[in-house]
């Protein structure tokens, strides 16, 4: 893929030019946490030195909260006229799963007009992975640190300067004067992209594992599975492809709500009539692996976790959905094809 | 771009007490647009659900209950059980009411056309099965199905829906109807005892005949291997399933059975779809 190269001190002025016209995000400490904030000096930017940001990028096109409606007397729509924005520094498990859930939120016949407008109006900057973690998977569910699904751009650092690879003409537009970088500097950043990438686990078998899951969902295995989970939800409220949500009504503000759920959770899935189809953790976790590794399989062929590693390490009682995966395709379940 | 949670305005035309208990009560709707009403029904078909929709209670997905050709109206029976049901009980004609939909894919009609139908319900879910059998029993559409039997069963006799318009079945010459209660009662005329084995007692043929079945899960669950007895195949037993549901369109994830959404693949599925879905009902 040709490339431009742009060098550390020539990237923060450029970002502050872009910061002129864009609004511009990028992860930054805010006191907690790293999180994507608007950017309004450029020295308050993390570029290096970080894993990740804890709330996936996502956040920024689903909010955690977000108002649909106004009511007075009838429910109105809340305008969602959308700024132009960029994002930038996300890493490539969390642009790849804006692509994922590009295909849970686009619809045609039924337009999430929040959804599309946001992804519409931005552009979204990866920062290639130079030093994954030991909970980082993107390699194992067919995804890797320079990734560029979802991305419009992604940059690779290099010591004092860093690759620019543009993806969409809007990037491209955005880095339209910066130079060439020639083949010395391209064969060193895929050298060293491969190399990254070759430490990483080894690719899940899709299919089977698909396969096997399927075939586990009667068995006690889940039980096993799901018995230390205190369902707190952690794991799909950080993850970056999970896009469950719950409507409600915030009747101070006249405002109807979607918040993230979980289906980690009991109500998730409770009907009026009493019954629940998920009562206990044993279904709850099941669920989870599930959607991630066979439902999605079923849907668009691709496993619906981007290997971003949240789960394994936010999960209070280290709860591994990679050891989950590992466990049931070393399982011999009844009735599996062989 | 059409905001597919904004509920259309519509309000109470009239409310009927459908159960000697007042725990099941019709609404009908009427639109406050005219442009709602026509759109709405250019999509309706009989099966599908709206979320309704009172600010400050939330929404909920209810079967709709009437037939295109009944009027500009939209009839939904509705069973008090939670904090929104409980609202909607307390309403009256004049009342504003949101409503989004048609939602969900409905019965397949036009696949069953030449063929004779089963129709078994039981309880409160007989609501989208009586707005189907209105829409077949309507003269532009009788001639296009065989013959039709209906069976339904109800705890007791206050508690079935939609009576006057079921007494007018059985003196009907287009469609057999089978009335069943639970224990006997004095003056009952129709059969006493659960649906499945008042449907094993009936055994219907199974040819060219296909079963749609809506109940409670148990009725589901023991009427299925009855129908399955009598040489039902699992592609011509229909079934309409419930699940907890917010969107409504398949973006918010909560109704799912495997990859399939309840609420934008169904809620009508076959038996044979089903088997090839997780257990998870």
């Amino acid at each position: 893929m040709p490339a431009k190269w742009i060098s550390k001190s020539d990237l923060k002025k450029l970002l502050a030019q872009w910061q002129k016209k864009h609004l511009v995000y990028a992860p930054m400490h805010n006191g907690h946490e790293l999180a994507f904030q608007v950017v309004k000096d450029v020295e308050d930017m993390v570029l290096d030195g970080f894993l990740n940001t804890r709330y996936p990028a996502k956040s920024l096109f689903l909010p955690q909260s977000e108002a649909l409606m106004k009511f007075d007397g009838i429910l109105h729509s809340v305008e969602t006229d959308e700024k132009e924005k960029i994002i930038f520094g996300l890493r490539a498990c969390d642009a790849h799963a804006l692509r994922l859930l590009d295909h849970a939120l686009v619809d045609e016949q039924n337009p999430d007009e929040y959804w599309e407008k946001k992804r519409a109006a931005a552009v979204v900057i990866t920062l290639g992975c130079n030093s994954p973690d030991e909970t980082c998977f993107c390699t194992a569910v067919g995804g890797s640190p320079f990734n560029t699904a979802g991305s419009d751009a992604m940059l690779v650092e290099m010591g004092e300067e860093y690759l620019v690879y543009s993806i969409s003409k809007k990037a491209e537009a955005l880095f339209q004067d910066l130079p060439q970088a020639d083949g010395s500097k391209t064969q060193n950043a895929r050298k060293f992209m491969k190399g990254v990438e070759t430490r990483m686990p080894g690719l899940f078998p899709k299919q089977e594992l698909h396969d096997a899951l399927m075939a586990s969902f009667e068995t006690d295995f889940w039980k096993a599975v799901s018995q230390s989970c205190l369902g707190c939800g952690v794991c799909t409220f950080l993850c970056p492809s999970c896009f469950c949500f719950d409507i409600v009504d915030e009747t101070v503000r006249r405002e109807r709500v979607r918040n993230w759920d979980s289906c980690m959770f009991r109500k998730y899935s409770l009907e009026a009539s009493g019954h629940n189809p998920r009562p206990t953790k044993i279904e709850r976790t099941r669920q989870r692996v599930m959607h991630k590794f066979a439902y999605w399989v079923d849907l668009i062929d691709e496993m619906g976790c981007t290997g971003c590693g949240r789960c394994v390490r936010y999960c209070p009682v280290n709860i591994d959905i990679r050891a989950i995966a590992t466990e049931a395709l070393h399982r011999e379940f009844e009735g599996m094809k062989k | 771009m059409k905001n597919c949670y904004e509920p259309i305005p519509m309000h109470i035309e009239r409310v009927v007490i459908e159960t000697s208990d007042a725990s099941l009560k019709s609404f009908e709707l009427t639109f406050n647009r005219k442009e709602d009403c026509e759109e709405f029904f250019s999509q309706y078909r009989p099966g599908q659900f709206c979320q309704l929709s009172i600010f400050g209670k939330g929404e909920a997905p209810i079967g709709i209950a009437s037939a295109a050709w009944e009027g500009d109206f939209v009839r939904f029976t509705v069973q008090k059980m939670g904090k929104f049901t409980s609202a909607i009980h307390e309403m009256h004609a004049g009342d504003a009411i949101g409503m989004r939909g048609p939602l969900g894919n409905g019965f397949p009609l036009e696949e069953w056309e030449g063929m004779k139908l089963l129709i078994i319900g039981g309880g409160c879910a007989f609501s989208t099965l009586y707005a189907m059998t209105k829409h077949i029993l309507h003269p532009a559409h009788r001639s296009d199905y065989a013959d039709i039997t209906a069976l339904y069963g109800t705890r007791n006799s206050g508690l079935c829906l939609y009576k006057p318009v079921i007494e007018e079945w059985h003196n009907r010459n287009d469609i057999v109807v089978h009335q069943a209660v639970d224990v006997a009662e004095k003056d009952w005329k129709y059969h006493v005892g659960y649906v499945p084995a008042v449907l094993e007692e009936l055994a219907p043929e199974p040819d060219n005949t296909v079963a749609v079945l809506c109940g409670p899960p148990v009725m589901t669950k023991f009427t299925i291997p009855v129908l399955t007895k009598l040489g039902f195949p699992p592609e011509l037993i229909y079934t309409s399933l419930e699940k907890r549901m917010k969107c409504g369109v398949g973006h918010c994830g909560r109704c799912n059975i495997g990859h399939k959404y309840v609420c934008k693949d169904g809620p009508v599925f076959t038996l044979q779809e089903l088997q090839r879905l997780p257990n998870e009902i």
